[in-house]
């Protein structure tokens, strides 16, 4: 039976950025985001109230992942952040704080939002250009040479994760199996268009964070390994590998739809197995060591290979495929029908390893672009947390060697561009003025907005109520304790700036961070202070902020210019 | 989504986080008081002792008591042990956190505090650790004694035998560590007259191997004594050196997991069975490890004898083996067998696999018995429709055939395949992890062939280690490499269970020469204490795994405790350290930490000092807190005048006037020690506090799913925010 109904007129809303429910949504979302942001970040809970898995997390992916929100404008926010982190992984927080930030600040002021977004598309491609230019004040090459820059650069991301629950020795050890893993990706000859390798993340929960360990080559876990020495081994020293792509566990589920009808005293199954049993015939004589499938294999044909002297490994599953093909260079058989020996790859060795009464098995190769990160963490939920912290970093390395700059992190970035910027609004040109169509006031409210906003990232760093300050000199940011009263001398209580580079010295001054006073030019002090004699600084990835700051602008861009959103209600 | 700040005027979630695990305070201690959970599903109700049940009984819906069970859960996969002092001390740290909420303390400045202070704590205990070192190498003399033996009997040099044993009893001479702490007997003058008597011992009757026994005395500050025992031993001839790297290279080996890899080189020079013949020493080896297990078992003395008694077994076993080396307390080898409504005195220790079989199989067994069997291990079901797993059938097949009858017939058919299969192979025993269709059973019966079913994984494993045959999926994968020979069946071997007839089921033991499997029947009146029984059981004997694996236990009754508090208090008063520990060193946290830091590490410090009153309080029978805590505080007061308050803290258990067990625990007239765990009691404090932080850090809860339109509509829905 059919069923009519009457279509619902669709719900047009006017304005939306003027509508108080969202704009409080907006500024919920924010918070939400903000009180993530940095190494102290709070964190939160997720779970769906009726007792199943709890996530804690701190990171933007998994927030933005989990977060169903229902409001369009939210939903434009979320998908183009995620979009975002879907190429640079990291600086998602920062992205969606800096966006949320705009529109919060735009609401105050009085300015058409075409003006708004003339004016800040003329800053944001200030900003840019600055980042990318030669005299850039926190970029600091990176030397490649040497491992400080990119080790500091992966314990500033590991350890703005907080729910990883890592003490800073065990952040230290993370930090360095990360670089080590990514080395051990890039290939060795790279002679024929390098691709780098992969790192595979193997689970050991429950388990110390400094037990965790690397290992070239590919581990699979195996529930009860033997080993039937010697391997079977061809001429060279090889051991010969059969990689199947293929369910070898003897049924028939690819058989397709219709009914199939067979003679009584017919058993597919035999026949299936018999099959089997002479694939099992066909790897011997060719003199495979390894039978690798990626689902189940017989029991029969398992016992028949194992009384053979080849080790078979099933169920090893999709997500292994890729590498095994790589790291061994054989072709994944799809069918029985397509067994050939232009298939078979090889491993140099195999071993037996065991780690926490699990039992791995060890395929060594020849050339490793392959490695196998065995990480533990304490519980599931900072275990994923960790993962993901270690899969950022690995990506923002990559992202490093193709653009060879790191960014100053601990909120000096946001400070010392937001000064540049003030004061390179200071000498705006009237022919600048006239491209834009704007006067001279407006042109300054726009800047203002767009370099609090900055600020305010650099700000959402402090979660203990601390305060911020900015020296007159670099432009880099400093945090306080709270309530200090304003006529003290800011040196009492200021050590270091946030990302580490800059110590207190004489003449140094300071003032509050939004607080108006002249502009400055902030000097460069990467060339000044000897960047590798620094410990323990603070870095931020260079293409994934200055991507992140251009979406930010964007977005806010996009969403200031909607005027109506028509929602279907049917 | 609907999203709720947690952190209004006091953190919701560690409020909730303290009166979860405020249940189990009870819980703590030697003198434990169980609790008894009363649902309608289960008649009877049941009894608790452990956490870990308790939280299975509780409602934990909300997220807080999901990471709270994860927590404990994860505890006892590892350990067996330390879910009640981990369950505890979340409740005692979280409640101190909440009041120093109260004083406005920065949240970062109390996670760094607290995890730096508790790091400190756990490298400061380590120093008063009681090494096993003694017992391990002991335990390793049994195969070496036989490899020894082997390789000096090839050689026809008698003089050289006494110098072996001679350096072997000397070894074995210079006990010190956790031994002597334990038989309450060290002194360090008599230790050292030993030492210097072996020297001497051995100098004059090796003319050709110069072997020196070092004792470093070294202590950490303390005057407990560590001795290491280093024979240097210069090579003179070839023959020698290989025999000496093979001896010294063997003492060297650890305890390890594997049973496959790890033995694969020290395997090498046993090839000859030597029967031990009962020496003198093997028992004291025993009487040392007994000691240890007693001193472990926390007030379940019965549990433990019964762990004492695996271990009885499980060396006799080892004693005759010929290819494994060192001795491993395996505890993989180890099955439980519950029987309810019988008195807790029948419990016992059996070699082989024990298990309960019907009469009509109890008969076709004593037709087979004590003589050797042929065995089918099979790892899954015996039926016809059975599958192995991956196996996906299909739908859309269908069977057509001629005549009627065909169909009727295919299952017998299969039996008859079956049986086919098992009377040609002279098959008599069949195990079975899963089930078995019944036609084929009661066939098999018929034809003397006795299947066991729900047979454990554990156990199939043993059969094929000892037997060399391998498991089969299907009976058609049979042939002569799956067939197990060698195996006893019998009804009852011992007296004990002669008497044991449950539901009319009858015990049958299979043994097998050399197998170390060891099956323990736990015996219980009660059906609702059956479960607490076989968890306290597991508790034993991974507590004795676990010290034999960390190589060192601590002393106990609240020794390590104590240590930490004396720490702490000196910490608290100490200048204030570097700024290392922030993540971000430009911060105010420094500055700020100097402040609130004694306030902090006063709150972790109660968390131990809670514990200690539960632990003392119903260990040392004192009646008050107000009793414990003057108890404490002359502790913690002579350990500071002392100057080094971990050899005060050992000195006083040495007397027994710390980790002393109750009366009724008292060998040979003197009370006996109680020691914990080093690595599960660590890692519980490490889980409870890092649980607590994690709460501590999470300032809101994002609910997902369907349960948000539920809150949306409801009365509650206020106090959230949805997006």
């Amino acid at each position: 039976m059919s069923r009519t109904d009457v279509k619902k007129p669709s719900l047009c809303t006017t304005g939306p950025l003027t509508k108080e429910m969202i704009s409080q949504a907006v500024s919920a979302f924010s918070k939400i985001m903000r009180s993530c942001y940095g190494p102290t970040g709070r964190l939160k809970q997720f779970h769906n109230g009726t007792g199943g898995y709890v996530r804690i997390s701190s990171q933007s992916s998994v927030l933005l992942s989990s977060l169903c929100v229902t409001l369009p404008v939210l939903k434009l926010l979320v998908a183009s952040v995620q979009n975002h982190l879907a190429l640079f992984r990291d600086s998602g927080l920062f992205t969606a704080i800096f966006c949320c930030s705009l529109l919060e600040k735009y609401q105050s002021l009085n300015v058409a939002p075409c003006t708004f977004i003339k004016i800040s598309k003329h800053v944001l491609s200030l900003c840019i250009d600055y980042l990318s230019s030669e005299t850039c004040g926190c970029r600091i090459p990176v030397d490649f040479s040497s491992s400080k820059l990119l080790l500091s650069l992966v314990r500033s991301i590991i350890l703005s994760k907080r729910a990883c629950m890592l003490s800073r020795k065990e952040a230290d050890h993370i930090s360095i199996l990360v670089l080590k893993a990514f080395l051990l990706t890039i290939p060795q000859n790279t002679d024929s268009g390098a691709v780098l390798g992969k790192c595979l993340y193997i689970p050991v929960k429950n388990k110390r964070v400094m037990d965790s360990t690397i290992y070239p080559g590919l581990l699979i876990e195996m529930p009860e390994l033997y080993l039937t020495l010697p391997l079977k081994r061809t001429a060279s020293g090889l051991i010969r590998v059969a990689l199947f792509g293929m369910s070898m566990s003897g049924d028939l589920s690819h058989a397709g739809e219709g009914a199939i009808i067979i003679h009584h005293g017919v058993s597919p199954e035999a026949e299936m197995l018999d099959q089997l049993l002479n694939v099992g015939r066909q790897v011997i004589t060719d003199g495979v060591g390894l039978v690798i499938c990626q689902k189940v294999i017989h029991p029969t044909l398992k016992q028949y290979l194992k009384e053979n002297n080849i080790v078979a490994v099933e169920r090893v599953g999709i997500r292994m495929m890729e590498p095994l093909k790589e790291m061994t260079g054989s072709q994944p058989i799809p069918s029985l029908q397509f067994l050939s020996p232009a298939c078979y790859g090889h491993l140099k060795d195999l071993q037996a390893q065991c780690f926490d009464s699990k039992w791995f098995l060890h395929l060594i190769p020849d050339e490793p672009v392959v490695c196998s990160l065995l990480l533990c963490n304490r519980n599931e939920t900072a275990w994923d947390e960790l993962k993901l912290a270690c899969q950022t970093a690995e990506h923002v390395l990559q992202l490093t060697v193709k653009d060879p700059w790191i960014l100053l992190g601990g909120g000096c970035t946001e400070t010392h561009v937001s000064s540049y910027i003030k004061h390179k609004s200071w000498s705006v040109t009237e022919s600048t003025l006239e491209d834009l169509c704007c006067s001279s006031e407006e042109f300054h409210l726009v800047t203002d907005c767009f370099c609090h906003s900055l600020e305010s990232i650099a700000r959402s760093l402090e979660h203990d109520s601390g305060d911020v300050l900015i020296d007159t000199h670099w432009g880099h940011s400093w945090s306080i304790p709270p309530n200090i009263p304003s006529d003290s001398d800011w040196s009492d209580f200021v050590q270091k700036c946030g990302c580490g580079l800059c110590s207190k010295q004489e003449g140094l001054n300071w003032k509050m961070l939004n607080c108006c006073s002249v502009s400055f030019l902030p000097q460069n002090c990467v060339h000044e202070s000897c960047v590798t004699s620094a410990d323990n600084l603070v870095l931020d990835c260079f293409a994934a902020k200055r991507n992140g700051l251009q979406v930010a602008v964007e977005t806010a861009h996009l969403i200031l210019d909607l005027s109506h959103i028509i929602e279907d209600h049917n | 989504m609907a999203f709720r700040n947690m952190n209004r005027k006091r953190h919701i979630g560690l409020q909730e986080l303290s009166a979860l695990a405020s249940t189990g305070r009870t819980l703590l201690g030697p003198m434990k008081l169980s609790k008894f959970i009363v649902d309608e599903s289960i008649p009877g109700g049941v009894l608790i002792y452990s956490p870990l049940r308790l939280l299975e009984n509780l409602d934990l819906s909300s997220a807080v008591g999901q990471l709270l069970n994860e927590a404990i859960q994860a505890q006892n996969k590892d350990y067996k042990t330390g879910m009640t002092t981990l369950l505890f001390l979340v409740s005692t740290w979280s409640n101190a956190i909440l009041e120093c909420l109260q004083h406005d303390v920065p949240l970062s400045v109390m996670v760094a505090v607290m995890s730096e202070g508790l790091n400190s704590c756990i490298e400061q205990v380590q120093c008063i650790t009681l090494s096993l070192h003694n017992i391990q190498q002991k335990l390793m003399e049994i195969p070496i004694e036989c490899s020894d033996r082997s390789l000096i009997n090839n050689r026809s040099d008698p003089s050289s035998i006494w110098q072996f044993t001679d350096i072997k009893k000397t070894v074995s001479k210079s006990d010190s560590g956790i031994l002597n702490l334990l038989k309450n007997e060290l002194s360090e003058e008599k230790l050292e007259d030993h030492t210097i008597q072996q020297a001497n011992d051995m100098n004059p009757g090796t003319p050709t191997i110069n072997s020196t026994t070092c004792l470093l005395s070294e202590s950490m500050n303390t005057n407990f004594v560590v001795s290491v025992c280093k024979r240097m031993i210069q090579k003179n001839s070839d023959l020698h050196n290989y025999n000496v790297d093979a001896l010294t290279y063997n003492r060297r080996s650890k305890v390890t997991h594997s049973r496959y890899f790890s033995n694969v080189n020290n395997c090498h020079s046993t090839q000859q069975t030597i029967q031990l013949d009962g020496c003198p020493k093997h028992f004291d080896r025993l009487s040392d490890l007994e000691q240890l297990a007693l001193s472990l078992s926390h007030g379940n003395e019965s549990a433990m004898k019964l762990v004492q008694d695996i271990l009885r077994c499980q060396l006799a076993g080892a004693s005759q083996q010929t290819d494994t080396c060192p001795f491993q307390f395996n505890i993989s080898e180890i099955v439980t067998c519950c029987l309810s409504g019988i008195s807790e005195s029948h419990s016992c220790v059996h070699p082989g696999y024990i298990t309960l079989v019907c009469p009509a199989k109890a008969a076709a067994v004593k037709q087979l018995q004590d003589m050797p069997v042929r065995v089918i291990l099979a790892d899954g079901d015996l039926t016809e429709t059975y599958h192995h797993l991956g196996f996906n059938r299909l739908e859309n097949m269908s069977m057509f055939s001629e005549s009627l009858s065909h169909s009727k017939a295919s299952s017998n058919l299969w039996v008859d395949f079956i049986m086919d299969i098992l009377i040609q192979s002279n098959i008599n025993l069949i195990l079975v992890q899963g089930d078995t269709c019944k036609i084929l059973e009661e066939k098999c019966l018929l034809h003397k062939i006795v299947i066991i079913n729900h047979v454990d994984h554990n156990v199939l494993k043993a059969f094929s280690n000892i037997t060399r045959a391998e498991r089969v999926t299907y009976i058609s994968q049979v042939n002569e490499h799956c067939i197990g020979k060698g195996i006893c069946m019998s009804l009852c071997g011992t007296l004990e269970l002669n008497l044991v007839e449950v539901d009319g089921q009858i015990p049958l033991a299979l043994t097998a020469e050399g197998l170390r499997l060891v099956t323990v029947v736990l015996c219980c009146p009660f059906m609702s204490k059956m479960q607490a029984m076989e968890d306290q059981f597991w508790t034993c004997v991974y507590r004795l795994h676990h010290a034999l694996l960390d190589q060192a236990v601590f002393p106990g009754g609240g020794a390590v405790e104590l240590l930490c508090l004396s720490f702490l208090e000196k910490l608290e008063k100490a200048i204030p350290n570097s700024t290392g520990q922030f993540h971000s060193a430009s911060s105010w946290f420094a500055k700020s930490s100097e402040q609130y830091k004694s306030l902090v590490l006063n709150a972790l410090a109660r968390g131990w000092r809670q514990y200690l009153f539960a632990v003392m309080g119903n260990a040392a029978n004192y009646r008050s807190e107000f009793e414990t805590s003057t108890v404490i505080q002359r502790h913690l007061r002579r350990a500071a005048m002392y100057g080094s308050p971990s050899a005060y803290i050992l000195e006083e258990f040495k007397k027994g006037k710390i980790g002393g067990s109750p009366e009724h625990a008292r060998i040979d007239g003197r009370a006996l020690k109680v020691c914990d765990n080093v690595t599960a009691k660590i890692e519980a404090w490490r889980r409870a506090l890092e649980l607590v932080l994690l709460v501590l850090q999470t300032d809101a809860e994002i609910i997902v799913g369907p349960k948000r339109d539920e809150l949306l509509k409801s009365q509650d829905s206020c106090g959230f925010l949805f997006l």
